[in-house]
């Protein structure tokens, strides 16, 4: 009230805001069904009655007398004499006439209709899609050339003296098929329409199918010590499996990063890799390189990763080569698989450690040496300690590292496990 | 296929060449020339060309003369590792600068395969590669981040010593021709791997360039001072002590290992009993 004061506005506001909600309130109760079932169909009244209200109270009409019997009835839309029951309703005790309600939705040809349609075909050659749109009633080209080639093939059956005269006939021997062709047409059309990027997703899959069937082929290839020859393989199945359509990206080497397919060793992975290198005819070394690194730590999660890079770091070698030949990438690589290696086998030791010390206390309570064991930081994780920080067992020297590279890994890395060998060794 | 049509002519060279031109019974002939094909295409994919390449910028500042649009001189160039003649595989080069240059586009058309410009800002400039379209009709993009101002902030920009920016990469065609091999095999610029036992390559062909007025090589190129140097050697030399010690400490972990399972194996046995 004060803040109204203050800010000199009118006083009577609030109470205008009172009225006007009571009045909105009683607009809103709905006639005849509860307003919670009102709610449910927008709360609001229609805007035009979908039923006369009178016809909901009058239904019955009072001269007639309706009972309700269980009959048997017949469904002339199919082939089979099936004779099934249902409930009838009786008026004044006369059954209703006439066929089984549902059986004219059967698409039933008519003499009438075939013989409009024999006189379409002769007058438009054969031209379905013009006597389609010609026929009187709605029928799809699929019917109409249906209904032509099973009449003209029973015509030919009927004319021929014998039935082994005719199965060369293309009529007997490549019978129509409607389900198919309907099929066929629906896909034809869906690929018609499809959006550029729907064209890029299907390209993407298809190469990948394609990288798929390559590294199979060539794991097959593998074991029988012949290389197969690849490009054919390939297309022939991704064109078995949807239309084919050329719509892979001609522009300028689109080397898009596609991710590694999962199998179960590693000589598949790389070969898969290479196969689909050499589909590219044309590639960058580093690009290539990527490609390896990214199939050999495909299996291992991103905190293993990140130790592999660290562990590199530590070696002094550059994460990414300063000069990638083709040698040079092939070192690399192999590093890196062996400090994959290496990591496991830390882990497997961490695990075997702590089994260990379960063992001899036959509990998993906690021993003076078992969480020392575990609880390496990050930092005492360094498995080789660069040079220049280990202060004390070696003046770091750039030269001496590459003069004997064997040496320094025996100086450091004793006195690094020392207290952990200790551990072991006293319990 | 670049591929698919050549090893056809090879199977045919195949013929005239090493078999004696005697008249043969159809189905044999078809039998042999298949398997020539098989053997060729086999062969021509175990054999990977590639073009040790460098590609980068240099640039200068322009002291005095520098405007505040016109900061720097520099030419971004793809050029041989080696500084040989890249032009015997790559036909013409693309440069695309950033759209505040007129004529982003710059295509050059022969070797030595560089641009020019003076600016004053840093971006990234796509390089695609056009090679022969007899070798390959594929084009290769690299990209490459201009660079003009030196790592050292703090020092004083020199108009006489450049900023560097160089960066090594290999270009790698899997699967080459046999034209390809023929036209390159004694090149100074390419690596050829050593062809398999038996595939002898045809004598090559004169291949005239027409565009070739100047050398395409860098050796006497007026920026080849300051040029870096990447030497392959280095790299492995530093890689082979490093898998060297990540096998020492790999022998040492299973070492361990199987010390533990021998430990684990008594105490078994001691539980047990």
């Amino acid at each position: 009230m004060d803040a109204k004061d203050i800010l000199g506005l009118p006083k009577n506001s609030i109470t205008q805001e009172k009225k006007s909600r009571p009045q909105k309130d009683s607009q809103r109760k709905p006639d005849g069904i509860s307003r919670e079932v009102y709610a449910l169909t927008g709360g609001f009244p229609p805007l035009i009655p979908a039923i006369e209200a009178s016809q909901l109270k009058k239904r019955p009409p009072s001269d007639e007398k309706i009972t309700w019997q269980w009959l048997p009835f017949t469904n002339s839309a199919r082939k089979d004499n099936l004779h099934l029951y249902h409930w009838v309703r009786i008026v004044n005790g006369v059954p209703p006439t006439g066929d089984y309600s549902f059986a004219k939705y059967n698409k039933m040809w008519t003499k009438e209709e075939t013989d409009q349609l024999f006189e379409l075909c002769q007058s438009f050659d054969l031209r379905f899609i013009v006597i389609a749109d010609r026929f009187p009633s709605s029928r799809t080209v699929e019917e109409l050339k249906d209904r032509y080639y099973s009449v003209a093939r029973a015509m030919l059956a009927a004319r021929a003296p014998s039935p082994g005269d005719i199965s060369g006939h293309p009529l007997v021997k490549e019978p129509y098929n409607v389900s198919q062709e309907t099929e066929r047409k629906r896909a034809l059309s869906m690929v018609l329409s499809q959006t550029k990027q729907q064209e890029r997703k299907d390209a993407e899959v298809l190469a990948e199918a394609k990288r798929i069937t390559e590294s199979r082929m060539v794991a097959r290839g593998a074991e029988e010590s012949e290389l197969p020859v690849p490009s054919n393989a390939g297309p022939e199945s991704a064109e078995r499996a949807a239309i084919p359509s050329d719509t892979v990206s001609p522009s300028a080497n689109v080397q898009h990063p596609s991710a590694a397919v999962a199998p179960s060793t590693i000589t598949v992975d790389n070969a898969s890799i290479l196969a689909s290198l050499r589909m590219l005819r044309v590639y960058l070394r580093t690009y290539a390189l990527d490609q390896m690194v990214q199939a050999a730590s495909s299996s291992a999660g991103l905190r293993t990763i990140k130790r592999v890079e660290q562990t590199l770091q530590e070696l002094g070698v550059n994460l990414k080569p300063r000069v990638p030949t083709k040698a040079v990438c092939a070192e690399h690589l192999e590093l890196r698989r062996e400090i994959l290696t290496l990591l496991n086998l830390q882990k497997q030791l961490q695990y075997k450690e702590a089994e260990g010390s379960s063992y001899r206390d036959g509990s998993y309570g906690d021993t003076p040496g078992t969480p020392k064991h575990l609880s390496h930081g990050g930092d005492q994780d360094r498995i080789f300690v660069p040079d220049m920080n280990f202060a004390g067992e070696r003046i770091g020297k750039r030269d001496q590292k590459r003069k004997a590279p064997g040496r320094l890994s025996e100086a450091p890395l004793p006195a690094h496990k020392r207290p952990r060998k200790l551990k072991a060794a006293d319990l | 296929m670049i591929n698919s049509s050549s090893s056809k002519q090879v199977g045919q060279d195949q013929q005239a060449t090493s078999e004696p031109r005697s008249p043969r019974p159809k189905i044999k002939m078809v039998k042999s020339e298949e398997s020539d094909k098989r053997i060729l295409n086999k062969k021509l994919k175990d054999v990977e060309i590639s073009i040790p390449i460098v590609y980068g910028n240099v640039s200068f500042w322009l002291g005095k003369k520098a405007s505040e649009y016109q900061s720097h001189k520099w030419t971004v160039y793809v050029r041989g590792a080696t500084n040989e003649d890249i032009g015997v595989v790559i036909k013409r080069v693309v440069f695309q600068l950033h759209s505040s240059f007129k004529n982003p586009t710059r295509v050059v058309e022969s070797p030595p395969f560089e641009l020019s410009e003076a600016g004053w800002g840093e971006f990234e400039i796509a390089i695609t590669l056009y090679f022969h379209i007899d070798l390959c009709d594929k084009p290769l993009t690299l990209y490459h981040h201009l660079k003009l101002y030196p790592e050292d902030e703090s020092g004083p920009m020199s108009s006489k010593k450049p900023v560097v920016a160089e960066c090594f990469d290999e270009i790698a065609f899997p699967e080459p021709s046999e034209g390809f091999l023929v036209r390159v095999q004694n090149h100074p610029a390419v690596n050829v791997p050593r062809l398999p036992t038996g595939f002898t390559l045809p004598p090559p062909v004169p291949f005239e360039d027409a565009n070739r007025k100047k050398r395409g090589d860098t050796k006497d190129h007026p920026l080849s001072q300051w040029f870096m140097n990447f030497s392959e050697a280095d790299e492995l030399l530093q890689l082979a002590a490093a898998r060297q010690q990540v096998q020492a400490y790999l022998a040492k972990l299973r070492r361990q290992i199987s010390m533990i399972d021998g430990q684990h194996q008594q105490l078994k046995t001691i539980s047990d009993s």
